[in-house]
């Protein structure tokens, strides 16, 4: 064989094995899933924000929950030690709707929820992965899930001015809505017209 | 061929000769040709089912016998000389030849109907061997009637259904009687109603029925891509189409009709014009399929003249796996919603001033794109989603919403911003003027409902609207919750009072009394 026709050949061969190997990895990254965080991790990684976090002077928080009666959001103050960085400020607001309201007010978040990771953009947007306990807490309904999901970015971008709109995950997933109803396919900017004044 | 085999020595041929075989068999592999084959044959198991082409030769149907048997099991040996095959199977060994319908099993000879046959390369069978032969491989039973194009592997019971048509003084009625409890799911395709039967498996006492009727010309029962399915071609366009699952899920009765004649068109909403769905795919709907065109087109010899009646989508919320909310008795919302769906559909009927269609019939899983498409593609003049749920406080409760963007909160008065594009699947801003004020026209009939209180209509990001290409509304009841039972929602009375006050707040502005 000529010493063209080996290079030629050669060629060919490294461009086969080129594109079979980028087929392979093609393959992989659209038939298997990337290794999942677990659960534990993401509990042991808000753990360690938490306890970051609760060094400043006590604050005002404003959070703002359902109300049970009309149909609208009804504002209630706590003290919060700030955490130094935006995200873990999420997290704190994320945290205090879960612990619940003080009044006889509605639970945007069970009780059991897990705020998986919160991430911020430049844009303001702020994404905030939830477990799947979120939707455990709230009966499904248009009104019950909308004002949940305004509960949340409202009391988000109320407390933590950078952030103008909240894209909500559901163990890391994009959903479409939390439990049939509420559209959550984009990132949500707050509606200041659903707070009400009283319960 | 000569100077190649003087370039190249005998190891690089080997590996020209593997590399060309590899490329041609991902060739075929991916080779589009192989999908679009019409005649298959379906094999269905407990908990799958799957498709393998047929081919025809010398008028006797015949399977490709390697990808039957892993189908069934898995080969453990292969040995294939020039018009010999032999095959370890299990425990077991077969031996086929080239043109002979004796197959060696074990110790036994077995004879087909039609001999074996090579064909492209491929070891073709008889379809008669997966009973003479598949179903002493396998420990399992094998149904297989000669003639069908599928085969029922393991414990599998397929139903079946017996058809009964009636005419009628404005259409045709035709009645499915079906053995076990099935889903419907409607399509319109290619001016053609296909119902999708869910996933129970069906054997047809009759595969296809003719008749010579001005409605419907025939009903052919098909599961050639592994999903059991009734098409119905109808004798002409422009027909109206409504098929409603009764007695348990077991009866389908699927009515045929003409459109009613017309009426006024409307003053106050500018709404899209009716149109007759020809070829896009719509759920479980009550349509009015085009010519069997394919394509979109006006309506057919059937339709009346002057314009066809206005078009009311209305939508049931969730369904099939989907049970949205429970009340304390155990009422399920997406059962709640079908009944009075099914109440305000007679209402606007009985007004007629309306066409009516459904995004979903019985107990079917249907996504929120479906639900638009089947009101988008029929050029519905009014969407109604109706659900119940949660609204707090006491029972009955009525609450309107209008679509609002998440992105975009409370949007202006004036409505929407009407962009010159909006993207297909956020396409209801450009209603959303229209849809309050469809919002507050039923709102304000609402009021006069004794015992019941109404909500103000509301904006809120319900995900149903989003697409729609009309004014749309969503009507939630309440209170449908694990606190309190469903009572008062589930009582006939308010049902009906209900859906008659919808019925004529959509004919008030119909016709321009809003």
């Amino acid at each position: 064989m000529s010493r063209r026709a080996k290079i030629f050949w050669i060629a060919v061969m490294v461009v086969f094995a080129g594109g079979l190997f980028y087929l392979r990895s093609l393959a992989r990254r659209v038939f298997f899933e990337p290794p999942p965080h677990s659960d534990e991790s993401a509990k042991a990684r808000l753990s360690e924000a938490v306890l970051q976090s609760g060094a400043g002077p006590n604050e005002i928080a404003v959070l703002l929950f359902p109300s049970l009666s009309g149909r609208g959001l009804v504002a209630e103050s706590r003290p919060i030690k700030w955490a130094p960085s935006a995200a873990d400020r999420v997290r704190q607001v994320l945290l205090a709707l879960a612990e619940g309201p003080s009044q006889r007010l509605g639970h945007p978040l069970a009780a059991a929820t897990t705020v998986r990771a919160v991430f911020l953009t430049l844009d303001g947007t702020a994404y905030v992965d939830l477990s799947s306990d979120l939707v455990s807490g709230i009966y499904p309904g248009i009104e019950a899930e909308s004002l949940a999901v305004y509960s949340i970015v409202n009391s988000i971008t109320t407390n933590i001015p950078a952030v103008k709109r909240v894209k909500i995950l559901i163990q890391g997933q994009e959903v479409d809505t939390l439990e049939g109803h509420a559209d959550l396919t984009e990132a949500i900017v707050p509606d200041p017209s659903l707070v009400k004044g009283n319960p | 061929m000569q100077s190649l085999k003087k370039h190249l020595p005998g190891s690089w041929r080997k590996l020209l000769l593997s590399l060309t075989l590899l490329i041609s068999g991902l060739g075929l592999l991916f080779w589009p040709a192989r999908t679009l084959r019409s005649d298959n044959f379906v094999f269905y198991f407990p908990t799958s089912r799957r498709v393998i082409p047929l081919e025809v030769i010398d008028s006797v149907q015949y399977l490709p016998l390697l990808p039957v048997l892993n189908l069934v099991g898995s080969l453990s040996g292969l040995t294939e000389r020039r018009n010999n095959l032999k095959l370890a199977f299990g425990d077991s060994h077969i031996e086929l030849h080239d043109g002979d319908p004796r197959v060696r099993l074990d110790k036994k000879t077995l004879i087909l109907a039609a001999p074996v046959r090579v064909s492209n390369g491929k070891w073709m069978v008889p379809s008669d061997f997966l009973t003479t032969v598949v179903a002493r491989l396998t420990s399992q039973d094998v149904e297989y009637q000669i003639g069908t194009n599928r085969v029922f592997i393991g414990n599998i019971k397929p139903g079946s259904f017996t058809l009964r048509m009636e005419q009628e003084s404005n259409g045709a009625r035709l009645t499915f009687q079906f053995t076990d409890k099935v889903t419907v799911h409607t399509e319109s395709v290619n001016g053609k109603w296909v119902m999708f039967l869910g996933d129970h498996p069906i054997q047809p006492l009759e595969q296809s029925f003719h008749f010579q009727n001005p409605y419907v010309s025939d009903v052919r029962f098909d599961d050639q891509d592994g999903l059991p399915k009734l098409v119905i071609t109808p004798s002409a366009g422009g027909l109206n189409f409504y098929p409603e699952l009764s007695e348990g899920d077991k009866i389908l009765r699927a009515e045929v009709s003409k459109p009613a004649p017309a009426q006024p068109p409307p003053q106050t909403l500018k709404a899209p014009p009716p149109a007759t769905p020809s070829s896009t795919a719509a759920t479980a709907p009550l349509l009015a399929p085009g010519p069997a065109t394919g394509t979109a087109a006006p309506a057919g010899p059937a339709t009346p003249a002057g314009p066809p009646l206005p078009v009311v989508a209305l939508d049931a919320g969730h369904g099939g796996e989907d049970n949205g909310a429970r009340s304390r008795d155990g009422v399920l919302e997406k059962e709640l919603v079908v009944q009075l769906v099914d109440r305000v559909r007679q209402a606007l009927l009985t007004t007629g001033k309306f066409r009516v269609i459904m995004t979903r019939t019985g107990d079917a899983n249907v996504t929120f794109e479906q639900r638009a498409v089947a009101a988008n593609v029929a050029g519905a003049a009014y969407f109604l989603t109706f659900h119940a749920g949660d609204l707090g406080g006491g029972s009955p409760q009525v609450a309107i919403y209008t679509y609002q963007s998440p992105g975009l909160a409370s949007p202006s008065p004036e409505g929407g911003a009407n962009p010159f594009f909006v993207a297909w699947d956020r396409v209801q801003e450009n209603h959303i003027g229209q849809s309050r004020q469809l919002a507050q026209t039923i709102e304000r009939d609402l009021a006069v409902l004794a015992g019941v209180t109404v909500d103000p209509a509301t904006p809120a990001p319900e995900r149903t609207l989003r697409s729609v290409n009309s004014p749309a509304v969503a009507i939630e009841i309440g209170s449908l919750s694990p606190d309190v039972d469903a009572g008062p929602l589930t009582d006939p009375e308010f049902q009906l009072h209900l859906s008659s006050i919808v019925a004529e707040a959509l004919s008030a502005l119909q016709a321009g009394g809003a």
